[in-house]
């Protein structure tokens, strides 16, 4: 039986079509975080140009640049990943539009103090805002540090705004959220099947918002006292507490991008190989298991920072050994289970689907590696940081964002790509991962992250990316010009009125 | 631990990987009933699970002998030959020396004037050696062991602001 014999709907659209305005709202999710996605890549290039010495431009702006592109680009990710999973489960979770575009104006208000923050305020702190660099910025105002940190405050709120909805929401359609977790049948090893089970997308959307949630709480935790501190309330603020917080904040919202993004192909990739991914026991355990593992990880970051507990240090090298596992052993094998014999149809959506696998499991192996205390000591903060999240950010979490977006107009567009188009797809693998080997290649050669200027022995691996980077560039261009195109008739398609009974 | 191994494991365990993939992925080509791989499938997972959880405790079990901070380094190096004060200010760092012995363990004592900082040593071939946070408020302490005489140079590596990547020093390094 070939992929076309056995259909399986991706069900975007709920049978009576109740779900259309939440699909525009999600929709614009996507399209909003994708343009920036673009507009920040062009900083991107900026930067690597500057660091190859082909385009120089001064250490302040490049400071400026990289706070930018780094806020922007983890912001434009998450937005679009969050899109994609609000629009997977609104066929069956009915969710309200009004709430999902609430949380997007709160969200891009934040995105508009951080670019102002930065091109008008000279805010160039970096997008981990490390205390107390922000109010010691030296170059850059007070006033800078307080936009730049009253970003944060929208962006955390709009996502908080976001997966409380989405909690709530489940609940209803669920009946509670142990249901919706599938606790019953997670608990009696799979016997025990008398609640319905969620689709997969749902499960892992009630995961994501608890952690969501986290993330969002561990933000404001980090921002309160800095917002006392600057008005003068507290004179200083702990610099390891504050550090605890800020990555807790930031290497979570980070990661949930990628594990919303890893929802979407249990969204979206069965119907391309007319294989179902159903809710089976492996895939509960996982991702009841992810809501833990995902918080436990962050104080990686902090090996260098002797003062740390022990404890919590080496709770960070077996927190990111453990969050691995049942990424890799269920979602990856489970997707490359579905692609296996399938007889597939190569086209753009499983293309990027297919590259994002690749991408998640090779800046895991970067992750990992430098997540082995001893290793750290010679990687932490050099360029192999940014290579590993680069990697499964660009062919990881941005590849099956897109791909996602693409299946989609797929499905509601009624129209089909352009024969071309996969061209352009794998293009985006082969530029990615040049760009992203030359990360690695720079980190294994001790070169520093966030360096505005690099030694002329360092500006060959720059030098050697940019080319990559330019394919990047084209396929993206490419890319959205074939989206643009489809995307109208997807839009008027959620508007069509029920036909016949 | 030599930057280049780990940059060669990356690439060996990567080069598995995309084979593995690449292989699925050529695989789709052709078409067998779902059914029939869902019992492989089992066995597969149970087989990487076990396997990947023993590599995990194996490494874990090998990181704690080689742990960067003070009381692993002193038990393995012996007790510090020299403590070096070093504070970080944006930006430049303040030695209480710069001329150091070779192979006797010294105690690098860092700390902060302002923001955030790391102390990381290079040597003259560009490799990174070491690194210890840099934190307003705290001290920490890095031993380390210089191999062989010669130049070595103190960069930053956290980012503290507009002269960060002008942060830096020079060590010598001297037969007693
Ligand atoms: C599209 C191609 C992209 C290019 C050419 C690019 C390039 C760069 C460069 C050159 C840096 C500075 C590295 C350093 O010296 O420390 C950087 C930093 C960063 N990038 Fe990208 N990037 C791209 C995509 C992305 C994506 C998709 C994300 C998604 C989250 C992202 C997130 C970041 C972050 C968080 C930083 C760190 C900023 C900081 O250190 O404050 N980038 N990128
Ligand atoms: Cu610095």
């Amino acid at each position: 039986m070939t992929a076309a014999e056995r259909p399986v709907s991706t069900a975007l659209l709920a049978p009576d079509r109740s779900n259309g305005a939440a699909l525009r709202a999600s929709m614009a999710y996507m399209v909003a975080g994708l343009g920036t996605v673009l507009l920040m890549g062009l900083l991107g290039l900026l930067m690597r140009l500057d660091q190859a010495g082909m385009l120089v431009i001064s250490p302040a702006w490049f400071y400026r640049v990289m706070t930018l592109h780094g806020s922007g680009m983890i912001a434009a990710v998450l937005l679009a990943a969050l899109g994609g999973i609000a629009a997977a489960v609104s066929a069956t979770t009915p969710l309200s539009a009004r709430a999902l575009w609430i949380a997007l104006v709160v969200y891009m208000t934040g995105n508009g103090f951080v670019i102002f923050a930065t091109l008008v305020g000279g805010f160039g702190g970096g997008w981990t805002v490390l205390y107390p660099l922000p109010e010691h910025g030296i170059v850059w105002t007070l006033q800078a540090a307080l936009a730049i940190y009253a970003g944060y405050f929208f962006v955390a709120l709009g996502l908080l705004l976001f997966c409380v909805h989405i909690l709530f929401a489940m609940r209803r359609a669920h009946g509670s959220l142990a249901k919706a977790l599938a606790w019953r049948f997670l608990f009696s090893l799979g016997r025990d099947k008398r609640d319905a089970l969620p689709r997969p997308v749902e499960l892992i959307a009630v995961v994501i918002a608890i952690d969501g949630i986290a993330a969002a709480g561990a933000g404001l935790i980090y921002l309160v006292p800095l917002f006392a501190q600057a008005s003068g309330a507290i004179t200083t603020v702990d610099a390891l507490f504050a550090k605890n917080f800020v990555l807790l904040f930031g290497h979570t919202i980070a990661n949930l991008s990628i594990y919303i993004t890893a929802g979407l192909v249990y969204a979206a990739l069965p119907a391309y190989t007319g294989r179902a991914w159903p809710t089976s026991w492996p895939v509960a355990a996982a991702w009841n298991l992810i809501i833990p593992l995902m918080l436990l990880n962050y104080s990686h970051h902090l090996y260098a920072d002797f003062a740390q507990p022990v404890g919590l240090q080496l709770l960070g090298e077996i927190g990111s050994y453990a969050v691995a596992l049942p990424s890799f052993i269920v979602t990856i094998i489970g997707a490359l289970a579905l692609i296996y014999r399938s007889g597939i149809r190569w086209t753009v959506a499983p293309i990027l689907f297919a590259l994002g696998l690749w991408g998640w499991v090779f800046g895991g192996l970067g992750a990992l590696l430098d997540a082995t205390i001893p290793v750290n000591q010679v990687m932490h903060n050099t360029l192999w940081v940014p290579a590993h999240f680069h990697t499964y950010f660009v062919l990881g979490a941005l590849a099956f964002a897109l791909a996602y977006l693409w299946s989609i107009l797929d499905a509601l567009s009624g129209s089909s790509e352009r024969r071309g188009t996969r061209a352009a797809a794998w293009l985006y693998g082969i530029g990615g991962a040049g760009f992203i080997l030359m990360f690695f290649v720079s980190g294994a050669n001790s070169v520093p992250r966030r360096f505005a200027v690099h030694l002329p022995e360092w500006q060959v691996y720059a030098r050697i990316a940019v080319p990559f980077v330019l394919l990047l560039a084209l396929s993206l261009a490419w890319l959205s010009w074939d989206l643009s195109t489809r995307f109208g008739s997807a839009w008027r398609a959620t508007r069509r009125p029920v036909v016949g009974p | 631990m030599n930057p280049h191994t780990v940059f060669l494991v990356l690439i060996v365990l990567g080069a598995v990987w995309t084979a593995c993939w690449a292989a699925v992925l050529v695989s789709s080509r052709r078409t067998v009933p779902f059914e029939r791989l869902e019992k492989s499938e089992t066995r597969i997972r149970i087989t990487l699970l076990a396997g990947f959880a023993l590599v995990a405790i194996v490494l874990f079990a090998v990181t704690l002998r080689w742990l960067p901070f003070r009381e692993s380094r002193v038990a393995k190096m012996g007790a510090p030959h020299t403590i070096v004060t070093v504070t970080g200010m944006q930006w430049s760092w303040a030695l209480s020396t710069r001329q150091l012995p070779v192979g006797v363990p010294i105690e690098f004592a860092v700390s902060s004037r302002d923001v955030n900082h790391d102390f990381a040593l290079y040597d003259a071939h560009g490799r990174l050696l070491a690194q210890v946070q840099g934190m307003p408020g705290y001290t920490n302490h890095l031993v380390y062991v210089f191999p062989a005489v010669g130049e070595y140079t103190v960069r930053c590596l956290e980012y503290c602001g507009l002269g960060h990547h002008t942060m830096s020093a020079t060590i010598t390094v001297t037969d007693r």
